[in-house]
């Protein structure tokens, strides 16, 4: 079995309002999928399910060989699969999230330091080199707050990958960002594809989703109703609600 | 420069009718009052009551062979207090020059007969300017504060306890009850806000009712409380009465100090928590090294505000016996022979208490910069 991401007719509901129906879905070691959708569809929810920011009511979902707990266990304690499972699934958020009273080098010092117990000179050293990677080398001593939004985001995905993750999440890396710096963010994307990252991306970059996807899920209203290869999803979608959202969002 | 201070009289006090009504019949108000004050106080005051009596507003009826104990209680509050002061306000040469003169009105109001107690002023005012300047120059110092202060409160403790805890007392009582409050409900309030937010629904309760209860009830009745339950609850330690006051005020502001961090739980953004969670953090690696800073630092202004608060309650202890500053300034005024000195000492407790709160309010105000500047 060589899935990284195996959910099987996941449910997820807010109280009374059901916001993930029937779900299911793998993701290949080494593929990149990214998930497209209107806002509201549930689609930032799926990706949060999988490394458990966000509960699920019922059905299955194995994580790099992990089972995710759902809600009732979870809230009866039977959490110690969700450190396993986090250790591997590294997540980058829409509001970068950078710990605000840490400077850029502790920020991504701080997991490995504490979590996979490296000596702080080991896990200097790495992020060092991530910082070289995603071209900050220079800002390494500053605080994220006098860093620009893309640089703010870049350092982030330096924060995930310095725990050596085996799956990254992005969850609209690209939203809160002014329009020249989405670039510099993409780009560091693109690179980590090519190197063979597993990656799951929500995104509203359409230009870039066809580029760097291996797979496009098209998610309304909480079910998946289109999965297919990019030219196949954004030439020809054969779904009524997939073609509508690709003729608003394309129209630009 | 006349015309220019003609031109700002005009336009400030002057300007409209309203101004010309108010300056008219406030400024000469003022006037009159500030040179009643004045003439009182150069004229008919009789100051020699102060340095006669300041052992005993400073250190109530502790014994006066037993002074050196008190001493050295004040050098490790010195300390303390300049380092505390060094973290947020950088020492410079000018401010040396400035605690001379400091020094001078405190030998001034101590008797400059005295040489012994001149030079222990030089030594307090020298080791409250070396914390400081110890703790601006060299940053990695700042680190090792709080624990330094639990080993001073300790010490000051061990050294003051021979003679009788029941002895402490004047402005030394109001201030160490102050330290040790403000000390000791920090970690305390931290734990009832993190209660307060837990997800075990017991102890959530225990900390919301605890920090309930104590905001719904006057100071002086929990400290009346704890200092009629202690001996029953605990017959065989027979602690002190001071201690017993500590443990009343302690109990009581931590659970302010607990609403005062609570808010700042709430203000961290929940992103910081999922990011830490994401990278896979333990619960209490991240309330520890992601939220509770951030919450500190947020809440830092409304804390030292409580220490202020803390001190100027301080007089409260004279429910349970004590002797704090103001109490001791009406121990003087019993006696028969200073019975007609109410308005010195009275003035000279004003005084003292407007310039230890604009103290705290000055530090403050500085932390409250230094912060801004550290966030940005």
């Amino acid at each position: 079995m060589n899935a990284i991401v195996e959910m099987k007719n996941l449910n997820k509901f807010y109280g009374s309002h059901h916001v993930l129906k029937n779900i299911d879905l793998s993701v290949e070691r080494g593929e990149v999928v990214v998930v497209l959708g209107a806002s509201g569809s549930g689609k930032s929810t799926l990706i949060r399910c999988v490394n458990g920011l966000e509960m699920y009511q019922n059905g299955s979902l194995l994580v790099d060989g992990y089972p995710m707990p759902v809600e009732e266990d979870r809230r009866l304690g039977g959490e110690s699969e969700l450190a396993a499972i986090r250790k591997g699934v590294g997540m980058v958020f829409q509001q970068f999230n950078l710990f605000p009273h840490k400077t850029v080098v502790e920020n991504i010092t701080i997991a490995p330091m504490r979590v996979r117990k490296k000596t702080r000179a080991e896990a200097e050293a790495t992020a060092l080199k991530l910082l070289d990677r995603v071209g900050l080398t220079e800002h390494a001593h500053k605080y994220p707050g006098q860093l620009s939004g893309g640089q703010q985001q870049r350092v982030a995905i330096a924060r995930s990958l310095a725990m050596e993750p085996h799956l990254m999440l992005f969850d609209e890396p690209t939203s809160a960002l002014d329009p020249e710096m989405i670039g510099e963010v993409l780009d560091v994307m693109r690179e980590l594809a090519r190197d063979g990252m597993t990656m799951m991306i929500v995104t509203h970059e359409m230009n870039f989703a066809r580029e760097v996807a291996d797979r496009i899920i098209y998610i309304d209203q909480g079910s998946i109703l289109e999965v297919g290869k990019p030219d196949a999803f954004f030439d020809n979608p054969q779904n009524e609600r997939a073609r509508s959202f690709l003729a608003r969002v394309l129209k630009h | 420069m006349i015309a220019r201070s003609l031109k700002w009289t005009r336009h400030n006090l002057f300007g409209k009718p309203f101004d010309v009504l108010l300056s008219l019949t406030v400024i000469p108000g003022v006037l009159w009052m500030v040179y009643q004050a004045v003439s009182w106080a150069l004229t008919a005051a009789r100051w020699d009551i102060i340095p006669q009596s300041l052992r005993v507003l400073m250190i109530g009826v502790f014994p006066a062979d037993q002074a050196w104990r008190a001493w050295i209680a004040i050098v490790i509050i010195a300390i303390l207090l300049g380092a505390a002061l060094g973290c947020v306000f950088a020492f410079k040469g000018r401010h040396a020059g400035a605690l001379v003169p400091v020094w001078a009105g405190c030998a001034a109001l101590a008797g400059i007969e005295n040489v012994t107690n001149v030079l222990l002023i030089a030594v307090t005012i020298a080791a409250f300017a070396g914390g400081w300047a110890v703790a601006s120059r060299f940053p990695p110092v700042r680190k090792a504060l709080v624990p330094a202060s639990f080993i001073g409160l300790i010490a000051i403790f061990a050294v003051m306890a021979p003679p009788g805890a029941g002895l402490w007392g004047g402005l030394l009582l109001s201030i160490l009850l102050t330290l040790v409050t403000a000390v000791l409900s920090l970690p305390i309030g931290i734990l009832l806000a993190f209660g307060r937010r837990s997800r075990f629904s017991g102890l959530r309760w225990i900390c919301t009712g605890y920090i309930e209860v104590m905001r719904s009830v006057p100071l002086i009745m929990v400290v009346y409380w704890i200092w009629i339950l202690i001996p029953v609850l605990t017959p065989q330690f027979n602690l002190a009465d001071v201690v017993r006051g500590m443990i009343g005020f302690t109990l009581f502001y931590s659970a302010y100090v607990a609403e005062y961090v609570r808010s700042g739980l709430q203000a961290v953004p929940r992103g910081q928590t999922e990011a830490a969670r994401s990278l896979g953090m333990s619960e209490f690696d991240i309330n520890r090294s992601i939220v509770l800073p951030q919450a500190i630092r947020v809440v830092v202004p409304p804390l030292v505000g409580n220490v202020l608060d803390i001190f100027n309650m301080a007089p409260l202890v004279f429910i349970i016996g004590l002797t704090d500053f103001l109490r001791a300034g009406q121990m003087i005024l019993a006696n028969p022979q200073f019975g007609d000195r109410t308005y010195e000492v009275y003035s000279f407790l004003f005084l003292t208490y407007f310039l230890v709160g604009s103290l705290i309010t000055f530090v403050a105000r500085k932390l409250e910069a230094h912060l801004a500047r550290g966030s940005r």
